[in-house]
């Protein structure tokens, strides 16, 4: 196979088109694992069986007739073939059935059981090797056809994925020492065989410029390349004989006289496992045959804590290759595997003498200096880490595609809501400096993320003619159910006590989400409003109502027509701290009068509340909201709530106000009382004709209420979250001045005393 | 190019070191060199390294593919600042040794803590058999 079959620009067309294709969502998930993958094999089959050997191809005709009547005979049984399920294999007869090869050839190999694949990439895919295939040395690509076996198609390929770059892996006996000492035979067929697929750098690789120097990755796929038959000398024992020393470089001249050709002494260079230095190949030697120069083999050390290099004399640095090579990002660190433990003086040595090779080995390659002069960071990078680049910028480009595929959405703001929110906030940040400050505006790259249109999948099933029923295929989009599992809810009676609490808590718990639900959406509305056309309008905002009356009714527990009995099911809710932040996100929604219902219930049930929220201490939470309700309230229900929330008048029978107490004794409390009274003196103060009846009332609790708050002991009273500036005057109007000094101190009410 | 702005992409820590925390707790450094989709990574010359107290160890380890479910978090390795770390490096039996020495520490004081709270009637519970409500 050859290198000119590597169509550069098809793949990144393909690319592209991949990435416009909508309804083949799950194309990657084909390629990678299921029928895309598959085909992308039978390609490179039909690649190979164009192939001069003859005898292959034929059996593959003979085998191929059968089947292809077999898919015939499918087609015309299925009514419908278009499968709006991609997941499914459809039987579709395609057009151009690739030859499957060889006589063990699978059931992947029938074209009748595939899916025509509609992308363009796959068309093109170039013929790709398995894994296998690479991973065994002796089999040349040619004899490919010849011993196939299920077995060996077991792993899906990926059609869009490169092959594996590093060094075959029969070539690296990691960890185990060679077994003898392996003279390396350059006429042997190669250990890495040639790849049959190229990438696309390699076309422009061709043309090894002189001079040049590769990684392992490039070795791999230059044809010809040094990685044949060359046992990788690794870690334990490099050390080869004077024999073996001169065999490799008596082969290195044989082989590598065509220039830009590595020699396989250099290759054990690169051999990252080389523990221990080489010191046997004289550099210079090496460096007048060939012209091309391997970094140090400290430089491959595979292991940080190993020791340093051989001596910097020894190991001269080449001009770096040619970089066009390489997509290189531009690398604010260098990678020094070998100088990571050195000393910063011997490291300033090492490179000052590693500065002064670089520089005679200029002068000797003329053409590579000049070449080498513009790229010379580029070169360090790669001199410095000859294993960059194993990820190719195909590679990076299919896993970033993935990621992008990822963020696709039909709703953002429901699938990212934070990000969302965060970019937005960093917007407004933006927008506001750059309207203030007149700096250069910055160019701040964003992520587009792509809006994908809400495509509606209905599922149908496949019908056979003349068949009763449909054939039900179970995939990812249809899933079937597996198990019956069935529910069976527990009668009242062989519950124990315990446990009827517990399920009401839970039963609780159940409301609250449901009802944070609710809310979300409700909170939601005011965007979609936004987004939504004229004609949606109307019923979006019933939409809306509807839900906010739910919300109540969660709240509060339905009310069997009657009244609201009991506060019970508030008070569950309450008791949970998730309940109250609820509730006051809650609030600014509800109707005046069933905000009022809930402030009533909570003054009501303060004591309660309070003693529940001890190790909470959420209750102030509710204390903005609370203040926005009672921005709308009337006095009569004002008067009502400091009733409550006094419990004021008391009966003559009850010695101590323990309702009052703790409230006064309690944060949210005493803010909320505050907050109440407030807000009445506003209302008393402002409205000038106001019912007798109520301010009657009014003053009534106020002046029992004053009786209260003097009786208490200042250390008993909590710190209210702020005072409002009113109470004095409130105060003022119901007790002499005496006692209004009193009031005054012990309530903190005049500024500037805290 | 800078990869997807504004998002967790490793795309732009290729070839660079890392230090990769692993959900056994082991702590891997090693040079990224490949990723996918899942964040499974391939690290380079990896170093397993071991801490103990104000001391380290390194493990020499190749090669090593890590499936991304099992990574708690990664990051970059300054390369300049990790020439002066206030550790002090030792040997790998050493380390090892400092290792189960800590190991059976907490072990005993462990146990003490057991013993402790069941003289005084209470069970510390295992995590599994928490039940919230």
């Amino acid at each position: 196979q050859s290198l000119e079959d590597c169509p550069l620009d098809e793949d990144e067309d393909a690319f592209q088109a991949l990435g416009e294709e909508d309804e083949d969502i799950d194309q990657f998930n084909d390629d990678t694992f299921g029928a895309g993958a598959v085909v992308a094999e039978l390609e490179d089959k039909a690649g190979s069986s164009r192939e001069p050997d003859g005898p292959v191809g034929n059996d593959g005709d003979v085998l191929g007739d059968p089947e292809d009547a077999l898919a015939e005979r499918l087609t015309r049984l299925v009514i419908d073939s278009e499968l709006e399920d991609p997941a499914i294999m459809q039987a579709v007869h395609t057009r151009d059935p690739p030859q499957p090869g060889g006589l063990n050839s699978s059931i992947w190999d029938s074209s009748a059981v595939l899916r025509r694949i509609r992308g363009p990439l796959l068309a093109q895919e170039m013929p790709s090797v398995s894994v296998l295939d690479y991973a065994l040395p002796q089999r040349p690509p040619q004899a490919r056809d010849e011993e196939r076996d299920p077995s060996e198609r077991a792993l899906p390929r990926r059609s869009s994925s490169p092959i594996i770059g590093s060094p075959p892996v029969r070539a690296i006996p990691i960890g185990t020492p060679p077994k003898q000492a392996a003279i390396p035979n350059f006429n042997q067929q190669i250990l890495c065989p040639k790849p049959v697929h190229i990438r696309a750098t390699m076309q422009q690789r061709y043309p090894a410029p002189y001079g040049e120097r590769m990684s392992p990755n490039q070795l791999c796929n230059v044809p010809n390349s040094s990685l044949l038959g060359h046992p990788f000398p690794h870690s334990v024992s490099p050390v080869l004989t004077h024999l073996q020393r001169a065999q490799l470089l008596g082969g290195a001249q044989v082989k590598l006289l065509p220039a830009g050709r590595m020699s396989p002494s250099q290759f054990a260079r690169v051999s990252g496992l080389v523990g221990s230095p080489l010191p046997s190949v004289n550099p210079k030697l090496l460096q007048g045959r060939v012209g091309q120069m391997m970094s140090p083999a400290g430089g491959f050390r595979a292991f940080f804590g190993a020791p340093p290099a051989p001596p910097p004399s020894q190991l001269p640095h080449p001009p770096g290759p040619g970089s066009h090579l390489q997509n290189l990002r531009p690398q604010p660190q260098m990678f020094r595997p070998d100088t990571t433990h050195l000393h910063p003086q011997h490291r300033r040595l090492l490179h000052q003498r590693q500065q002064q090779n670089r520089n005679q080995h200029r002068s000797l390659n003329g053409s590579g200096g000049d070449r080498g002069g513009h790229r010379s960071s580029h070169q360090e990078q790669i001199r410095k880490d000859p294993y960059a680049n194993l990820m190719l910028q195909r590679e990076k480009d299919w896993v970033s595609k993935i990621q992008m595929m990822q963020l696709q959405s039909t709703d953002p703001y429901l699938d990212d809501y934070y990000y969302q929110n965060y970019f937005q906030k960093l917007e407004k940040l933006a927008a506001a400096e750059e309207v203030h400050g007149d700096g250069p505006k910055k160019e701040r790259t964003k992520l587009i993320t792509p809006q994908v249109a809400k495509l509606e999948h209905t599922y149908k099933p496949v019908q056979f003619e003349g068949s009763l029923g449909k054939l039900t295929v179970s995939s990812v989009n249809n899933p079937r159910k597996m198990i019956d599992a069935v529910v069976t809810s527990r009668s009242e009676d062989d519950e124990t006590k315990e446990k009827q609490v517990r399920d009401k808590r839970r039963q609780t718990l159940v409301t609250i989400e449901k009802t944070y639900s609710l809310l979300l959406d409700v909170e939601d509305y005011e965007r979609r409003y936004l987004l939504s056309l004229e004609g949606e309008r109307p019923a979006l905002m019933g939409e809306r109502k509807q839900k906010i009356c739910d919300m109540y009714d969660n709240l509060r527990g339905k009310a069997p027509g009657q009244d609201r009995p009991s506060d019970d099911h508030f008070m569950q809710i309450m008791c949970i701290r998730k309940g109250k932040r609820l509730v006051a996100r809650i609030l600014p929604f509800l109707a005046p009068e069933q905000a009022a219902d809930v402030l009533m219930a909570t003054a009501r049930n303060l004591p309660f509340l309070i003693k529940k929220d001890a190790q909470d201490e959420v209750l102030p939470c509710l204390l903005r909201p609370f203040s926005h309700v009672l921005y709308h309230l009337p006095l009569g229900t004002v008067t009502s709530l400091v009733q409550q929330l006094t419990n004021l008048p008391q009966s003559a029978a009850a010695p101590t106000n323990l309702h009052l107490t703790a409230v006064l004794q309690n944060k949210f409390g005493l803010s909320l009382l505050y907050l109440v009274l407030s807000r009445g003196e506003e209302l008393q103060s402002s409205d000038t004709n106001t019912e007798l009846m109520q301010d009657n009332q009014w003053t009534e609790l106020m002046l029992m209420a004053t009786r209260e708050l003097l009786r208490i002991p200042q250390g008993a009273l909590a710190k209210p979250v702020s005072i409002p500036s009113n109470l004095i005057s409130l105060f003022s109007r119901y007790v002499d001045q005496q006692k209004l000094n009193l009031l005054e101190t012990k309530l903190h009410l005049v500024q500037g005393i805290r | 190019m800078n990869y997807m702005p504004g998002t967790a992409s490793l795309i732009q820590d290729i070839d660079k070191k890392h230090l990769v925390l692993l959900r056994d707790g082991r702590t891997l450094i090693g040079y990224l060199r490949s990723i996918d989709q899942f964040a499974n990574l391939v690290l380079h010359q990896t170093v397993e390294r071991i801490h103990v107290g104000k001391k380290y160890g390194d493990i020499p380890r190749g090669i090593f593919v890590v499936r991304g479910e099992n990574v708690v978090l990664l990051g970059e390795i300054d390369l300049e600042k990790e020439s002066d770390m206030p550790l002090q490096q030792v040997s790998i039996e050493e380390i090892l040794e400092e290792q189960r020495v800590e190991q059976q520490a907490k072990q005993e004081s462990e146990k003490l803590k057991v013993q402790a709270l069941k003289e005084r009637g209470l069970s510390v519970p295992r995590a599994d058999t928490l039940d919230e409500y």
